[in-house]
């Protein structure tokens, strides 16, 4: 199988073009680990990467659903149709790389986007949100918004997820830095699905909704079935920091109901993701002393960045997100290519 | 009360009633209307994806697709909403003729292949979860119409009681008829204690399989309607959690995954009490890293108390006929 995988892949690339080729024989595949909307913006930064870099192909394609094979699967049958270039959210921090290494072997350049792989690897970077940083900034701006003294309550995501435990201990840091004010009086987490968020939250809104000031939540369900609560209870004494794009939060903001949300930049990681990729296989190469950030998986952690959007510009956050984008990407090749 | 305790379902009743009221001793909020309210919510769709497993259960099979026909029904009652600007009434409609269709093709297949429904369900999940996707392309629908809102969020008057919880308190009550005093019911019972024999005394097994998974199609669909009522918004990941919590609360009732035994009384209350541990690890406010252990104790101590209280009739039967 992996020498039948070897010989598409290198057909590919042969009749794709060499090692160095014109942007338009990069045809990249963005690949998420299964269907969630978070990606759904990975479209559209697919198709503006080939309108603004002239780029052959950038086309999102998503797994069935959250299964490693199957996101294996899908890159092997992309690549056997002539995409020459990967992004991916891994759909397992280890076992992605044995995909990234082949595809590596067979002259195909790829990327870790929104979530990273653990090293060693193949992949050329990884491209996503400093989650911990997020997650601190947004508990910044919660406590903040609650006069720098409360007890807040942070709902989170999947336990297995090491992104939750950077979360949990970045809200944990910004609460310490507050000086004795904010108690963190709850950390509900696994509740990535909807009906056992919905059940959890509001069990803790009906135990502890008097006396919570302030709810900090860092994973996307948790963010939708917190803001639904605080707009079902018609709450607006509990300040709310949410995480992501989703409409509801987003019409919770307008509504006064949550205080503001941390965008991700799915957009920019998608856009810039292709860009790079363009690059590497236009002859580029990742310097090694490039301002690199490190995770508890990689060295070579690239941030997407991340930004705080409350009543006073939530309509304008696409804007927002491409700002962002705009900015990585006009000192991305010099701080971090050797072209 | 002799009688009482006879039941399948008093051990579990008992375990209700100390766990409720230790916990409302500690934490009086247990107990306040809106933690009621919120309570009920929680057990109202969870009543009916246990049902829509329950039935399966009782005739031998299991059902892997639950949550993917209540999935689909969920986008498909939503999107048929928000894109076709469908009638409420009639959307549910569809919804339903959508979860009975799904059932009928797992219990067709199953019954024509000669295949483990275990196994046809496992495809079929894949095939309804592909479908909702592709319908969706994982972004959920979001202009639900008022009404459904309302219905979803919605209170009895002034009583804790939720609008949402009618449904299954009504459908509860049309199973256990079913599955007691009904010729078809008696016969999946009969069928799942042992194929042959039901076979030798007449009863279609076609018949009975099929109409247990259109049943089940029947009620996940609910379930995935009241889901959205309650979500206000129609994703694609509704029915993704259902597996495990299907089979936790028949098996909690004391229901044989062989077949043959069911309750509809007990199953419910086997609802009840994962609801009730699932509030109480939130009210006691458990480290997230412990939530899994302590769920999974709480259970088995719960099916402790009920096989104990079996156990202790079976010996006093003994004793009875050996005298």
């Amino acid at each position: 199988m992996k020498l039948l995988f070897s010989i598409v892949t290198s057909a590919a690339v042969l009749v794709s073009g060499s090692a160095f080729a014109d942007s338009s024989d990069t045809k990249v595949a963005l690949v998420p680990g299964g269907p969630h909307p978070y990606f759904a913006a990975w479209e559209r930064a697919g198709q503006d990467a080939v309108k603004d870099f002239g780029l052959g192909k950038a086309d999102y394609k998503v797994p069935a659903e959250w299964d490693l094979s199957q996101q294996n699967e899908l890159i092997e049958s992309l690549v056997g149709k002539g995409y020459n270039a990967v992004l991916v959210f891994p759909g397992d921090a280890v076992g992605t790389n044995k995909i990234l290494g082949e595809l590596d072997d067979a002259g195909i350049p790829t990327a870790a986007l929104a979530g990273c792989v653990e090293q060693p690897t193949k992949a050329k970077m990884c491209f996503g949100t400093d989650t911990g940083h997020s997650a601190y900034l947004g508990t910044k701006q919660l406590i903040d918004a609650m006069g720098g003294k409360g007890k807040i309550a942070h709902f989170t995501g999947f336990l297995v997820d090491p992104n939750t435990t950077l979360r949990i201990k970045a809200v944990e840091k910004a609460v310490a830095e507050a000086g004795g004010g904010v108690e963190i009086i709850q950390v509900i987490a696994d509740i990535d699905a909807y009906e056992p968020a919905d059940e959890k939250i509001n069990a803790f809104m009906a135990a502890q909704g008097g006396e919570v000031d302030g709810i900090v939540t860092t994973a996307w369900v948790p963010a939708v079935v917190a803001a639904q609560a605080l707009t079902n209870m018609g709450d607006k004494r509990i300040k709310m920091v949410g995480i992501d794009h989703d409409e509801v939060v987003l019409t919770a903001i307008k509504d006064g109901f949550v205080h503001g949300t941390m965008l991700q930049n799915p957009y920019g990681q998608g856009y810039i993701g292709s860009y790079a990729m363009d690059k590497i296989r236009g002859g580029c190469t990742f310097k090694a002393d490039a301002p690199w950030k490190a995770t508890a998986q990689t060295d070579q952690f690239i941030d997407s960045g991340t930004v705080f959007v409350d009543s006073s510009d939530v309509d304008t956050y696409v804007d927002a997100m491409r700002g962002i984008s705009l900015e990585i990407l006009k000192t991305f090749e010099d701080d971090f290519l050797d072209c | 009360m002799a009688a009482l305790f006879k039941k399948d379902w008093f051990g579990l009743l008992i375990v209700v009633i100390v766990s409720g009221l230790a916990i409302a001793v500690l934490k009086p909020a247990f107990l306040s209307p809106f933690n009621l309210y919120v309570l009920m919510v929680s057990i109202s769709y969870m009543l009916i994806i246990a049902l829509a497993q329950m039935i399966i259960i009782a005739i031998g099979q299991m059902n892997l697709s639950v949550g993917a026909i209540g999935g689909l029904v969920a986008i498909s009652f939503s999107g048929l909403m928000e894109v076709q600007q469908v009638s409420v009434p009639v959307a549910v409609l569809i919804g339903l003729i959508i979860g009975m269709l799904c059932g009928f093709l797992n219990g067709y297949i199953t019954v024509r292949s000669g295949i483990s429904a275990f196994i046809i369900t496992l495809a079929t999940l894949y095939i309804f979860k592909g479908i909702n996707l592709g319908i969706t392309e994982a972004e959920p629908f979001y202009n639900i119409p008022e009404t459904v809102k309302n219905f979803g969020n919605a209170k009895i008057g002034n009583t804790p009681i939720p609008f949402l919880i009618i449904i299954p308190i009504i459908i509860t009550f049309l199973m256990w008829i079913f599955m007691n005093r009904t010729e078809t019911g008696r016969h999946m019972l009969a069928y799942g204690n042992s194929v042959q024999s039901a076979e030798l005394i007449g009863i279609s097994s076609s018949k009975v399989v099929i109409t247990a998974h259109v049943i089940s199609g029947f009620l996940a669909a609910i379930a995935g309607m009241l889901v959205v009522c309650r979500l206000q918004l129609g994703t694609p990941n509704i029915g993704d959690s259902w597996l495990l919590p299907s089979f936790a609360a028949p098996v909690i009732g004391g229901a044989i995954l062989a077949g043959g035994k069911v309750d509809v009384i007990a199953t419910s209350l086997g609802v009840l009490i994962v609801a009730i541990i699932s509030q109480a690890l939130v009210i006691f406010k458990i480290d997230p890293f412990f939530v899994q252990i302590f769920l999974g104790v709480m259970i088995l101590l719960a099916v402790f108390v009920n096989r104990y209280r079996e156990y202790k009739q079976e010996a006093r039967r003994k004793i009875f006929s050996s005298e």
